[in-house]
């Protein structure tokens, strides 16, 4: 059996699975000062002393991490870099606490030492930082994943006054020097307050008598395990969309080009499926500001759901969202929303149907228009808000750039056949979604749990890169920290060989549910010649893999 | 710092596109600025963003140029997507969506003339042409200046534009004595109906961010003041870098940028730069920032030393003369021994390096004083192809209209070659004949 939870922002949600089926769910609601009690909770509930012995693994997905960063719960943290040539430090120190320090240095795109890091100005600011009382440490060097010897020095350097040091390169080998540095950060500023809770959910599982597995969910639709989420806390970021998405996988079938909404009170969130797989951000989540290179499924936001006031504006137009005043006149809320609209309309009849009514007649009466049709107008402007982000969203994912002539002509566009809603309000407006999208239209069945589902069966995931430069006869893998001596006759094939048994082995030792292993994607697979003197005198090769987001069983056909 | 601006990127390194292997305008000439352009987080900042690229169709292309046999032989899908590029950038100028545009693209254009039989000089298509006449035939007449700041004189761009007086080209270049492709002289000024209108500017080896600068203050701002162009065009080749394996200047990647913040550019579309591993990521970097309006002071090479760079007082001398001379010849250029109402001859022997291609050509422009004239040319090359090219300009006058179709009629009738090239910009007509056989052209579609 599979226990699947999801502490999310309002509920906290468990399911077992069982065989490809819901054996049990349990809900309660979240408290937020203390996830742990919302964790104990959850478990009591769904725990029939039945299933206690017979849970096989348990996935957990948890907004702590999200909310330490959104309420700024963070630590100081000594930030330690190294940027060389390029954008001015304003452009990348903001946000980052105010202990930066930025020491002389440069490394370039290939790898080269260009210029020497100062020791001496390192080693100065370490002592004022340990005086300040600084105990935990983000490096960051620019074209580390290219040369992590920067990062290797100040994280050494920094090592005896620390508790904790996040570095660069190990977040992601991919080139982005901002995004690494604010993800290091991150990392750090959030790593005690993790592994706090950590230690909180180890009591609470010893209380509860669970010895299975536990994976912490992760932004991109995977998870991590438990022991490695204590060193890199910052990957459990905007899991609960990501549970949510895999959650819809699992309970519908997916092979197409698809868009999935989740309706909720205040917000619709939008997910763009191709060919049957969640997209990423191509770069990784934004958050809190600051760009990260934090793995994630492309979510994106509109101010538009069930609870969302209608208003009318000073020109007599009617509006819909993106206030939410709170619940709906039919729930015994103070002003007009959506919901009202569907009631008066006749797509529902929930909650106290006459305070609708009683809500939408005083609106019309101010437009001096009918009450039904103002009803129409607004849920017609708000779910054509909904399609309008939609077809925006395609457009800048169709709209990414292409490098070569080949994949400019051939380019592939992401046309949408099928439509999935879930989230509260999701079948009073599948019908007219229907009629504006002309999709076919599912809303799945439990959809309501699809967060614990998702996170119930979702697999381990993680992307490397490797990069391979024949002429300084080195091939490195920054994110598993992994250097290897090549010779100049390394191919293309032999990187791609590395990259994939580079990750399988790092999933060795992971329990896989259902017995089959880790199906390892090769994402991108480049080689250029590079050229001295006008010889071909070296091979610079870049290969990306990835174990790809997955469901453990097939929920549907078990 | 100056205000920020919204910029547009149009990054398209072609990367399955080379002259040949070794070619400095290879495969990965951007892949270093790609790398660079990633790990700075560019595309993070608020204010620029990355667009892809159009592809440009063929005709686009014949709006330009002459093309023997015809714009599908003389160019490959690279060739499109790079002028498409180009396009994009206008586009994205013109329908306001940004204020500034950077078209990086390859291949480069700007030694394409305005007949084109192959490749010369690592260029097939001139992509700044294709989208100035894109503008020009979707967004109305407009007076454009293009100044050219690759280090090889732009003579493509010069030969296309030499008889029209609404687009200014300005060009500031190696000295053609010491550089390939040897032309770009002070007094190559323009045709009859655009004297003036074509400015060059021979740089003297060694020259470096102090000269190149002073002679944006006190040659190219004065002429930009007077000339008042509604769209300012960068023809940017950064390959006057110190560094640059294949030229002889001293400019540095912060020169580079105090260029382009004084020039201040709505367009700019990448020429040459051949550094591609040490220095171009940090000039392309350090452009880019200078057009967004983006602190780029620390852009600066890890062997930069400014003394060794220093040019010497004779440089400075002769610089302080030949913008004060050039100048000159901007607001009184030399007139030309020519009569109202004939047509004048031009003879051109062009080398095509790359295809190896000579061709020989006979232009003739009339002398007209109300329109910049009908064009008529006739090309020879050595592969005993002989051709011939007729051109009723944008401006054209009813007289000079007349006249393209009587050539047209005549040259149906006499001519003994195998390709004419036909372009109507008045009342957009674009005719290939071919075998003497008229046949539509834009009948190639992508």
């Amino acid at each position: 059996m599979l226990l699947g939870i999801d502490v999310g922002g309002t509920h906290t949600d468990a399911v077992i699975i069982d065989r490809g089926k819901i054996a049990a769910r349990a809900k309660v609601e979240t408290c937020r000062e203390n996830l742990i009690v919302s964790l104990d909770a959850v478990l009591t509930k769904i725990l029939k002393p039945e299933f206690k012995q017979s849970i096989d693994r348990i996935n957990l997905s948890t907004t702590l991490t999200t909310n330490a960063i959104i309420e700024e719960q963070l630590e100081e943290v000594g930030v330690l870099t190294v940027a060389g040539p390029g954008l001015a430090p304003e452009t990348f120190n903001h946000n980052l606490g105010r202990h930066f320090q930025l020491f002389a240095g440069a490394i370039d795109h290939r790898g080269t030492r260009q210029r020497e890091l100062d020791g001496e100005a390192l080693n100065k600011a370490l002592l004022q930082l340990r005086k300040a009382g600084i105990k935990v440490f983000a490096v960051a060097g620019k074209f580390s994943s290219r040369n992590p010897e920067f990062e290797d020095i100040l994280a050494a350097e920094a090592a005896p006054y620390a508790d904790f040091v996040a570095i660069g390169h190990k977040i992601s080998g991919q080139l982005n020097f901002p995004r690494r540095l604010a993800t290091a950060y991150y990392n750090a500023a959030v790593w005690r307050r993790y592994n706090n809770f950590a230690d909180a959910i180890c009591g609470s599982l010893e209380k509860f008598n669970l010895h299975a597995p536990l994976n912490i969910l992760k932004a991109d639709g995977g998870t991590i395990d438990f022991k490695s989420s204590r060193s890199s806390p910052v990957q459990t970021i905007l899991s609960g969309p990501a549970a949510s998405v895999m959650g819809i996988i699992a309970l519908s079938s997916i092979h197409e080009d698809a868009v999935i909404l989740d309706i909720g009170g205040t917000t619709t969130d939008i997910a763009i499926f191709a060919q049957g797989a969640p997209l990423l951000e191509k770069e990784g989540a934004s958050f809190a500001g600051r760009a990260t290179s934090i793995r994630a499924i492309k979510t994106c936001s509109i101010g538009i759901g069930g609870d969302s006031l209608i208003a009318i504006d000073e020109s007599g137009a009617v509006k819909v969202g993106p206030q939410r005043p709170g619940p709906p006149l039919a729930f015994n809320g103070s002003a007009p929303t959506l919901l009202d609209a569907c009631n008066v309309k006749g797509l529902c009849a929930l909650g106290n149907m006459e305070k609708s009514w009683a809500g939408l007649t005083q609106l019309a009466m101010e437009v001096s228009a009918n009450m039904v049709d103002l009803a129409e107008e607004v849920i017609n402007l708000a779910l054509k808000a909904i399609h309008n982000r939609c077809l925006q969203v395609l457009e800048e994912i169709n709209q990414k750039p292409a490098y070569t002539v080949a994949e400019i002509i051939h380019s592939q566009t992401i046309a949408p056949q099928k439509l999935f809603i879930m989230g509260g309000p999701a079948r009073v407006f599948a019908p007219e979604l229907k009629k504006i999208f002309a999709l076919e239209t599912v809303v799945p069945e439990n959809f309501d749990v699809a967060n614990a589902v998702g996170a119930a069966l979702t697999r381990p995931t993680q992307e490397i890169d490797l990069f391979a430069d024949t002429g300084k006869k080195r091939m490195l893998i920054p994110a598993l920290d992994l250097r290897k001596e090549i010779d100049r006759s390394y191919s293309l094939e032999e990187a791609r060989e590395d990259g994939i048994n580079a990750l399988k082995n790092s999933f060795e030792k992971y329990h896989f549910a259902d017995d089959s292993s880790p199906e390892i994607e090769i994402i991108n697979a480049e080689e250029f010649n590079m050229v001295d003197d006008y010889s071909i005198s070296s091979k610079s090769i870049r290969v990306s893999c990835q174990l790809k987001p997955g469901l453990e069983t097939d929920y549907r056909n078990a | 710092m100056q205000r920020l601006k919204d910029l547009g990127v149009i990054f398209f390194p072609a990367y399955d596109w080379a002259i040949s292997p070794t070619h400095p305008e290879r495969e990965e000439r951007l892949l270093y600025t790609q790398d660079q352009l990633r790990e700075e987080g560019l595309f993070d900042l608020a204010n620029i963003s990355e667009y892809k690229p159009e592809i440009a169709t063929y005709a686009d292309i014949d709006r330009v140029h002459f093309c023997f046999p015809g714009a599908k032989e003389v160019s490959t899908a690279s060739h499109l997507v790079a002028a498409g590029g180009a396009i994009k950038a206008a586009r994205l100028i013109m329908e306001k969506e940004v204020d500034k545009a950077f078209a990086m693209v390859r291949p480069p254009g700007h030694h394409a003339m305005k007949v084109v039989h192959g490749n010369r000089g690592f260029c097939n298509i001139n992509n700044e042409a294709v989208m100035i006449e894109f503008i020009r035939e979707n967004y109305g007449r407009k007076r454009i200046a293009i100044v050219d700041t690759d280090c090889h004189h732009g003579d493509g761009t010069q030969d296309i534009y030499w008889h029209d007086p609404e687009v200014l080209f300005i060009s500031i270049h190696q000295d053609g004595r010491t550089l390939f492709p040897g032309t770009g002289f002070g007094d190559e000024l323009g045709g009859p109906s655009a004297r003036g209108r074509t400015i060059n500017l021979p740089l003297p080896p060694n020259t470096s961010d102090e000269g190149i600068l002073y002679v944006f203050d006190h040659l190219v701002r004065p002429i930009l003041d007077d000339f008042k162009p509604d769209l300012i065009i960068n023809s940017a080749g950064q390959d006057s870098h110190y560094s640059d394996p294949i030229t002889n200047m001293n400019i540095s990647t912060q020169g580079y940028a105090q260029l382009n913040e004084k020039l201040n550019p709505d367009i700019a579309v990448l020429e040459g730069g051949y550094s591609i591993q040490s220095v171009l990521p940090y000039v392309n970097l350090a452009v880019l920032l200078a057009m967004a309006g983006v602190d780029y002071s620390h852009v600066i090479e890890p062997d930069y030393d400014p003394d060794r760079l220093r040019q010497s007082s004779q440089i400075t001398e002769y610089l302080q003369k030949l913008c004060g001379t050039t100048l000159k010849s901007y607001f009184n250029p030399a007139t030309l021994n020519v009569k109202l109402n004939q047509y004048d001859t031009r003879i051109k022997n062009i080398y095509y390096d790359t295809d190896g291609i000579s061709d020989q050509q006979v232009e003739q422009i009339m002398v007209c004083g109300n329109c910049s004239g009908v064009r008529h040319l006739t090309s020879k090359t050595d592969r005993c192809t002989s051709s011939m090219g007729i051109e009723i300009p944008l401006d054209a006058c009813p007289r000079c209209r007349d006249e393209g179709y009587r050539l047209l009629d005549e040259a149906r009738r006499n001519f003994r070659g195998n390709t004419i090239k036909f372009i109507n910009r008045l009342e957009r007509e674009y005719l290939t004949v071919n075998e003497f056989e008229l046949t539509p052209m834009g009948r190639y579609y992508f």
